[in-house]
């Protein structure tokens, strides 16, 4: 009786946590997105147009350019040796700057730009009034 | 005078220290002496957090600079209030907030206990203290808010402005109670695990106007299920509001590890409702009560520690770390209790009980997986990076996809549990009415292929079924032998206005996401563009300056068949203390739903400017819906300390 018991809750958490685990696997596998550093991207580029990136880097400074009729920002990420050109289009945060840590996510177009639909600044508690 | 505070958090980690092992042999040895000791060692471990948090405000408020923290988070020309709130601006304030919420409350349950209740609640305060101790190590060894700073600046750095805001200023500390005050379940949970004997839920009631342990942990699951609650939805709100992009939850880690302890708390609180003795809610109390206040621990070591890249990332490692240690070191101490009490005692077998309880049980695994899939997602770039060389990040529509199942199934049974308590309604025709509305939930659809419509046709069922329950006849003046169902007190009326508001939030978030419209464009003065059925024009550009900001409006207009419906004056502020700029949106709310529109970009020069124009219907009800939530749980919380019999 004991064991028939232990052997219908196993199964029964076997089809249940299977069917959960499924079901968050194909969720999982719809919106997944490669995390990588500017640096670690430019180095697995070639397979790389077809899936979605988050990329982290700084923003070169001098590199922010706001097209307002195009509404589209466009700007420079850098990492430790390499560069990738970004193209943004959506809502800026307040606290994007130039030379501050940013994370991009998107795909990357055949031109070589990386077009970002989500752009997220780190909101440092840390933050340091500019040096007059 | 920085000196002062320092000094008080040591003595204070001394006292918990002492606390700990001296209500641990106490309990052990059964010596009241020891335990009234470890009693007074508590209170005196929070008065020197007293003195801590009063010497921390001391120095905010006179911009004392020689203080790291306060270089840090103030600057002169901070208004008074904003100066007071940078006590939480910052890891190292905010923790010693929590910190201080913590003893106080717990002095305030575990000091008024009962002769049988001694003993347990000298091994729940133990724990806490325990986690106490842990806190001030990190507090005065890595992270202390009175480290000086060298060299001394002339003035601070300030607050964020984005931190600048009401909504925000009061968002950390009401989340910081709610963690602070769920210590109080976790406590009781983990001396119900330590106790050989059943453990005392209800059968000791002490004399002298305190409340059984059992009672008090009830309590404070509520007042900290409040106080998220609050925190939680501020903060949603606060996005809504000031961001600019319109929505109001990104399933950021940092807000899922808000929502963690949430959902695990909304489930013991339904636990401690239906609690009868020796059935199975009892284990899910003591497991509940543990996990809920392990994920409060976990959320800040993965915002603190930097786990996970987030947008809120404080990432200042350190001892971060020692909030995993304290995790491991509880869970193991747990697994060492479970094993003592299995060789023990079975904790095998328990009565399933009435139909209700089995019925709360299904809605706890429901809460449970819900919170264990956010979880999952949360943390997969961790693990991913752990186990291959890969980190791999779920975009937020993964968390959409994978909590829309499981909130429609718990409205479901939002709006079944009616029938638990009442018992008017005919068997068929439940199986019947509840049957009918899932099936025409799933054809809804399969038909529009939108979540929104079977979330509308559950909302409709439940809020029927509540609707019903609401207006039904009060068995407390009916006089028939059958009773039709509970009497209708202020709690019942509570929890009805709780839930059905659970209802409005549906309605609101099903509403706003699914039909939601959204416009961008470039426009110059006296241009239009239309949205939906609405003519969004834009007049022109005005300035203004304000005491230490300069900013940009424009003047939208808003009309619909050539009638005009709103004036909206989104706007771009500039500060110049900090360099920042931050742009308002400016909203026309309605019940039907807001047009939101921001500025997200000006040209000065020709006066261009980009507009961000969302219509949202229903979003309101969210708020509604949670002020709701509140005003119901809030009336809950009044019953308990008002009724005269405690359960």
């Amino acid at each position: 009786m004991k064991t028939r018991t232990l052997k219908r809750a196993l199964i029964g958490v076997f089809v249940i946590g299977g069917g959960i685990g499924y079901f968050m696997y194909q969720a999982m596998q719809s919106s997944w997105a490669y995390y990588y550093s500017v640096d670690d991207f430019i180095r697995h580029e070639s397979a790389a147009q077809n899936y979605s990136f988050r990329v982290a880097g700084r923003v070169r400074l001098g590199s922010v350019e706001h097209d307002l009729q195009k509404m589209r920002l466009t700007f420079t990420l850098v990492g430790a040796e390499t560069a990738l050109p970004v193209s943004y289009e959506g809502v800026v945060p307040d606290n994007f700057a130039e030379d501050i840590e940013v994370v991009v996510q998107g795909q990357l177009a055949p031109s070589g730009v990386f077009q970002a639909n989500m752009l997220m600044t780190k909101c440092e508690s840390k933050y340091r009034a500019k040096v007059k | 005078m920085a000196e002062l505070g320092h000094f008080a958090l040591i003595l204070g980690l001394f006292a918990a220290a002492y606390a700990v092992l001296i209500d641990i042999l106490g309990a052990w040895r059964k010596e009241i002496g020891l335990i009234e000791s470890a009693r007074n060692a508590t209170t005196a471990c929070w008065f020197c957090l007293t003195v801590a948090i009063l010497v921390l405000s001391a120095l905010l408020i006179r911009c004392d600079f020689r203080v790291n923290y306060v270089a840090e988070h103030t600057s002169r020309a901070l208004p008074l209030l904003y100066r007071l709130s940078a006590l939480w601006a910052g890891a190292a304030g905010s923790l010693l907030l929590w910190l201080w919420l913590q003893v106080g409350f717990a002095v305030i349950v575990f000091s008024k206990t009962g002769e049988k209740e001694r003993n347990f609640a000298a091994g729940a305060r133990a724990i806490a203290n325990f986690v106490c101790v842990f806190f001030l190590v990190i507090l005065t060894i890595d992270n202390s808010p009175f480290a000086l700073s060298s060299p001394v600046p002339a003035d601070g750095a300030g607050l964020n402005p984005l931190l600048q805001h009401p909504a925000m200023a009061l968002h950390p500390p009401t989340l910081f109670i709610g963690y602070a005050a769920l210590v109080i379940p976790f406590a009781w949970a983990f001396a119900t695990l330590k106790t050989d004997k059943k453990p005392p839920f209800l059968s000791s009631t002490t004399r002298h106007g305190g409340y059984p342990l059992f009672v008090q942990a009830r309590n404070w699951t509520l007042i900290a299920w409040l106080f998220l609650t609050v925190g939680i939805v501020l903060g949603a709100w606060w996005a809504y509001e000031e961001l600019g992009w319109g929505g109001y939850w990104a399933w950021d880690p940092v807000e899922n590890s808000s929502l963690l302890p949430w959902l695990t708390a909304t489930a013991l609180l339904h636990c401690f409702r239906t609690y009868k003795p020796s059935t199975a809610i009892a284990r899910w109390l003591t497991a509940l009560g543990l996990i809920t206040f392990s994920l409060c621990i976990f959320g800040t070591f993965l915002t603190r520690y930097g786990l996970v890249t987030s947008v809120h990332a404080f990432g200042e490692p350190g001892l971060g770390i020692l909030f995993l240690v304290l995790l491991t070191s509880i869970w193991v101490a747990v697994a060492m209790l479970l094993w003592r009490k299995y060789r023990h005692r079975s904790i095998g077998s328990q009565v399933i009980g009435r139909p209700g309880i089995k019925f709360i049980g299904l809605c706890n695994s429901l809460l449970v997986l819900l919170a264990f899939v956010i979880f999952a997602g949360t943390m997969l770039p961790f693990f991913s990076g752990l186990f291959t060389a890969q980190i791999i990040t779920l975009k937020s529509d993964y968390f959409t996809k994978v909590t829309t199942p499981f909130g429609l199934a718990l409205l479901l049974l939002l709006g079944i549990c009616p029938y638990f308590v009442r018992h008017n309604v005919n068997r068929n025709w439940r199986v019947f009415g509840t049957a009918l509305f899932s099936v025409a939930a799933v054809a809804g659809w399969l038909l529009t292929k939108s979540l929104a419509i079977p979330c509308f046709i559950i909302c409709g069922f439940t809020a029927i079924n509540l609707a019903v329950d609401f207006f039904s006849r009060d068995s407390g003046t009916e006089k028939s032998k059958q009773p039709v169902g509970p009497r209708k007190t202020l709690r019942w009326y509570g929890s009805r206005i709780a839930h059905l508001s659970v209802v409005l939030i549906f309605v609101g978030m099903a509403g706003s996401g699914a039909y939601e419209t959204e416009k961008q464009a470039a426009l110059s003065p006296g241009q239009s563009i239309s949205v939906g059925k609405l003519n969004i024009k834009f007049e022109g550009l005005k300035a203004n300056h304000g005491p230490n900001f300069t900013a940009v409006t424009a003047d939208v207009t808003v009309s619909k068949n050539k009638k005009l419906v709103a004036r909206l004056n989104p706007s771009q502020a500039y500060y110049y203390s900090s360099d920042k700029q931050t742009s308002e949106v400016d909203i026309k709310r309605t019940l039907g739903g807001d047009i939101y529109v921001a500025l997200t970009a000006v040209d000065k020069n020709s006066g261009l400017v980009n507009l961000r124009v969302l219509i949202k219907p229903f979003i309101n009800w969210i708020w509604i819906g949670s002020a709701g939530l509140v005003l119901g749980a809030g009336l809950v919380l009044i019953s308990f300390y008002r009724r005269k019999r405690i359960v």
